[in-house]
């Protein structure tokens, strides 16, 4: 079998988000660079009784933006559609379909819950009318394959379709996946990226775990107490650099690397010491054939729950001795789980493209344990060459992206 | 087309191996590598009657299932009680696999095993006892160790922690080829470099509620005039899958590492255009493309291949495009085509027990019959192997066709060592 060659470089040519602060990539970023979040009260789910009130929900409905007929929509979940809104826009970007070999691209997509909210929906049914009255359809749409199968069912990509749900670090380890599938010549190229839409298991579970801040996520602040729910959908569309430029596509930056570790320490808690975090992040650079020294912005995983903020910042501190900038979008959005890899790759794409780093919303005074230079606030500019992208998931599953801004020659 | 088609790639790349230096099963009607071959052997499927939920008004009433699994052989009770079912079974699967390839023996530091998870339905019994419980005692009141259960990597999460495997911890979810497109991304990073060792574990469980979606969609094998309830991959009378539990381990490595079962050659993937998001389609291109692919990745042309092991589950539509594939790719040349799943059931250990049984066919150059088959389907053109027989097998092409799609295929091929 052929291995991933590490000397070949990688292109993002386009990019697609949908998320609480905007449904394009373009309205997500201009959210960042007024400082505006995405949170408000929960209301995807009247009647029900939760601890906590607040969640960042992607408005409307996604329907129309994933340009499938109702009909195709019905046999669809929330979060397939969310996925192909965001795929269509990235695919849109580099190209289209009549310029990018759709036979020979494949869809790499990672959710959490894929489908869960319309088996809740089935579960309620089965439970008040019983199995006989209950949309077996329901049920067809759970399965964590969907974003992908439904990407490129609805996008006609024959490459191939491979899904993960490794919780949080789901879209991020799909992006890893992908770009390993072109360098080993599986693929062409690939829209990679993640999906979720927020559901009631996980609402009610991360409340459980009193992992829900009351307030708006105050990531690596002095009052935080966990996270704030999301929902939304990032893709990339990655190629070979030489493909790219063979094309004629505009190149938005270059993916150098990932790296993916496993704190096996516990199922829902991060080591504290952040050595899985670390792991990954160095995984990442080797690959990318990178120093720290090159990088010069991290995206933060930085959900906003004690534990995590903590050893994330013992991570970073271990390889880079805490002078480069970081920040948590998720102070945007909200923690988007299975999407968070995807939707936080669009923003660090963006933010290298610009030269902007995007700021840690509500940071007034970050936590004693939370000592490094978190962008408070407001974007900075800032001149990169590199940057990481964090996720980390449940189970210590750790994923970390490198990009690397594109300097215009193939031999740069 | 080549899907080299930039060319740096092509030719400059050395093409490596990689070894399944062991091999855990947790199968219906098979607990170790032992039985499960005895299974084979038998010729006799693993499929009992469901007695642990009421299948009345269901058209089906038969599954694979684990009746023999004790997960305290495997796991301290202690640790038990925080796992679900699904963790459990592949704890079982990871113990034997470890056994069997004497893995502690190599001294692999904690950072040097990567665990890639492949699986279908995940942990849905978890999700549906959680919600049980928010129904009856309120969203904020569920149990946490519930929800802590209802992700889908929390099988791979318990391997890592039980064993230490600080590498790369990935779940993968496509369908019926959950654990291929594990195996393949395992053994990337292997060959990659990344890091020296991996497992790659496929694991499913049966629950109610997918059962009972299966059989109200009809793509469950159900009685008919044709014949009592059975999976017939292949056969003209076949009308559904027979579905299945269980998990399945393989321990990678580089070749000279350890003695081994077996090596993975090569991987192909593609997607069937055709197929809608939850069945499959008729453009058997796609398929023959994901097996050239393979063909090729293992530096191999197609009059390498000794035997096929056949995604076949029993559906009228997934067996003819897959069938058409065959023919389409081998003609008249076509290898024995072995469907194992019909020993077991489809989704067991997530699609990954055929994987085991064309490891063990390697082994021990032994290729069982496919059960179920007594016609042949015109629009198939070919039967399937229907003798136990002992043949010279190099190489095996080892095949999953996803509903939705999806295909992966891997090449494995004899050992060296």
């Amino acid at each position: 079998m052929r291995p991933p060659d590490r000397s070949i470089r990688l292109a993002v040519t386009g990019l697609g988000v949908v998320c609480a602060i905007g449904r394009n990539q373009h309205e997500v970023w201009s959210s960042i660079l007024a400082s505006r979040d995405g949170i408000s009260s929960l209301s995807h789910f009247p009647g029900e009784s939760f601890p906590t009130t607040l969640a960042a929900e992607v408005a409307g409905d996604p329907y129309e933006q994933a340009g499938v007929t109702r009909s195709a929509a019905k046999r669809m979940s929330r979060t397939d559609l969310l996925a192909i809104a965001a795929a269509r826009e990235a695919l849109a970007q580099a190209g289209g379909a009549e310029s990018l070999p759709l036979d020979g691209m494949i869809v790499s997509s990672g959710t959490s819950t894929g489908g869960l909210l319309e088996g809740e929906g089935y579960f309620f049914t089965h439970r008040r009318s019983g199995v006989l009255r209950s949309p077996a359809s329901a049920v067809l749409q759970q399965p964590t394959s969907g974003p992908s199968d439904a990407v490129a069912s609805a996008l006609g990509i024959g490459g191939g379709v491979v899904s993960n749900a490794t919780a949080c670090a789901s879209a991020g380890a799909a992006i890893g996946v992908a770009a390993d599938l072109i360098r080993s010549g599986q693929a062409v190229a690939a829209l990679a990226g993640g999906s979720d839409a927020l559901c009631r298991l996980t609402y009610s579970g991360f409340n459980v775990l009193q992992a829900v801040d009351p307030e708006r996520c105050t990531p690596f602040g002095a009052s935080r107490q966990g996270i704030t729910l999301g929902e939304g959908a990032g893709y990339l569309v990655i190629e070979r650099l030489d493909d790219a430029l063979a094309r004629g596509a505009t190149i938005l930056a270059e993916i150098s690397g990932y790296g993916a570790s496993c704190d096996a320490h516990h199922p829902t808690a991060p080591a504290e010491d952040g050595r899985g975090a670390a792991a990954a992040m160095r995984a990442a650079l080797e690959d990318g054939r990178l120093t720290i020294s090159e990088v010069d912005y991290i995206n933060a995983h930085g959900t906003g729950t004690l534990l995590n903020d903590s050893a994330e910042t013992r991570a970073i501190e271990s390889i880079s001795g805490g002078s480069i900038p970081v920040s948590s979008s998720k102070s945007f959005f909200g923690h988007t789980l299975g999407a968070a890899g995807g939707i936080e790759a669009v923003v660090t794409v963006l933010a290298l493209m610009n030269g902007i780093a995007p700021p840690t919303l509500r940071l007034d005074q970050a936590a004693d344990d939370c000592t490094l230079d978190y962008v408070p606030n407001t974007p900075r500019a800032l001149a990169m060459s590199g940057a990481l992208s964090n996720t980390f998931g449940f189970g210590g599953s750790n994923v970390s992206l490198l990009f690397r801004r594109y300097g215009g020659t193939i031999g740069d | 087309m080549s899907r080299f088609s930039s060319g740096a790639t092509e030719g400059r790349l050395e093409i490596e191996r990689v070894a399944i230096t062991g091999v855990g099963v947790i199968s219906p009607g098979a607990i170790g590598a032992e039985a499960f071959g005895q299974l084979l052997r038998s010729g006799e499927p693993a499929v009992k009657a469901i007695e642990r939920f009421d299948t009345g008004g269901l058209k089906a009433a038969t599954a694979g299932l684990l009746t023999e699994f004790k997960p305290r052989e495997f796991i301290a009770v202690a640790k038990m009680r925080r796992m679900n079912m699904l963790s459990r079974i592949a704890m079982g699967a990871a113990r034997l696999a470890l056994d069997d390839s004497r893995f502690a023996e190599r001294g692999y530091g904690r950072s040097d095993v990567g665990v890639a998870v492949g699986t279908m339905f995940g942990p849905v019994q978890t999700s549906l006892d959680y919600m049980k419980e928010y129904v009856e005692r309120g969203a904020a009141l569920a149990p946490p160790q519930l929800f802590a259960e209802s992700v889908a990597n929390a099988p791979g999460s318990h391997l890592a922690i039980e064993h230490g495997f600080e590498g790369f911890n990935i779940t993968f979810t496509q369908r019926e080829s959950s654990f291929l497109a594990a195996l393949m991304y395992a053994a990337s990073q292997i060959v990659k470099g990344t890091l020296p060792a991996a497992l790659a574990v496929g694991v499913d469980e049966l629950s109610e509620m997918t059962y009972g979606v299966l059989d109200r969609i009809g793509a469950l094998a159900h009685p008919s005039s044709s014949g009592p309830e059975e999976m017939r991959p292949f056969d003209r009378s076949r009308n559904g899958m027979t579905v299945g539990e269980g998990g399945v381990c393989l321990t990678l490595e580089k070749p000279g590492a350890a003695a081994a079962w077996c090596r993975i050659s090569g991987f192909g993937m593609s997607r069937d255009t055709t197929a809608s998001l939850s069945d499959w389609g008729s453009g058997s291109a796609a398929v023959r493309r994901a097996m050239e692919t393979a063909i090729d990745d293992a530096g191999l042309t197609a009059a390498d291949i000794d035997a096929v092991f056949a995604s076949a589950n029993g559906s009228v539509k997934a067996d003819r495009l897959e069938g058409r594939a065959l023919v389409e790719l081998f003609g008249e040349r076509l290898p024995p085509v072995v469907a194992a799943k019909a020993y077991f059931g489809e989704y067991a250990g997530a699609s990954g027990l055929h994987v085991a049984a064309a490891a063990l066919a390697l082994k021990e150059q032994l290729l069982p019959v496919t059960p179920g088959f007594s016609q042949m389907d015109e629009a198939i053109a070919f039967q399937p192997n229907l003798e136990l027989r002992q043949l010279p097998l190099r190489h095996l092409l080892v095949n999953s066709v996803s509903a939705g799609g999806g295909v992966v295929v891997a090449v494995l091929s004899r050992s060296a060592e």
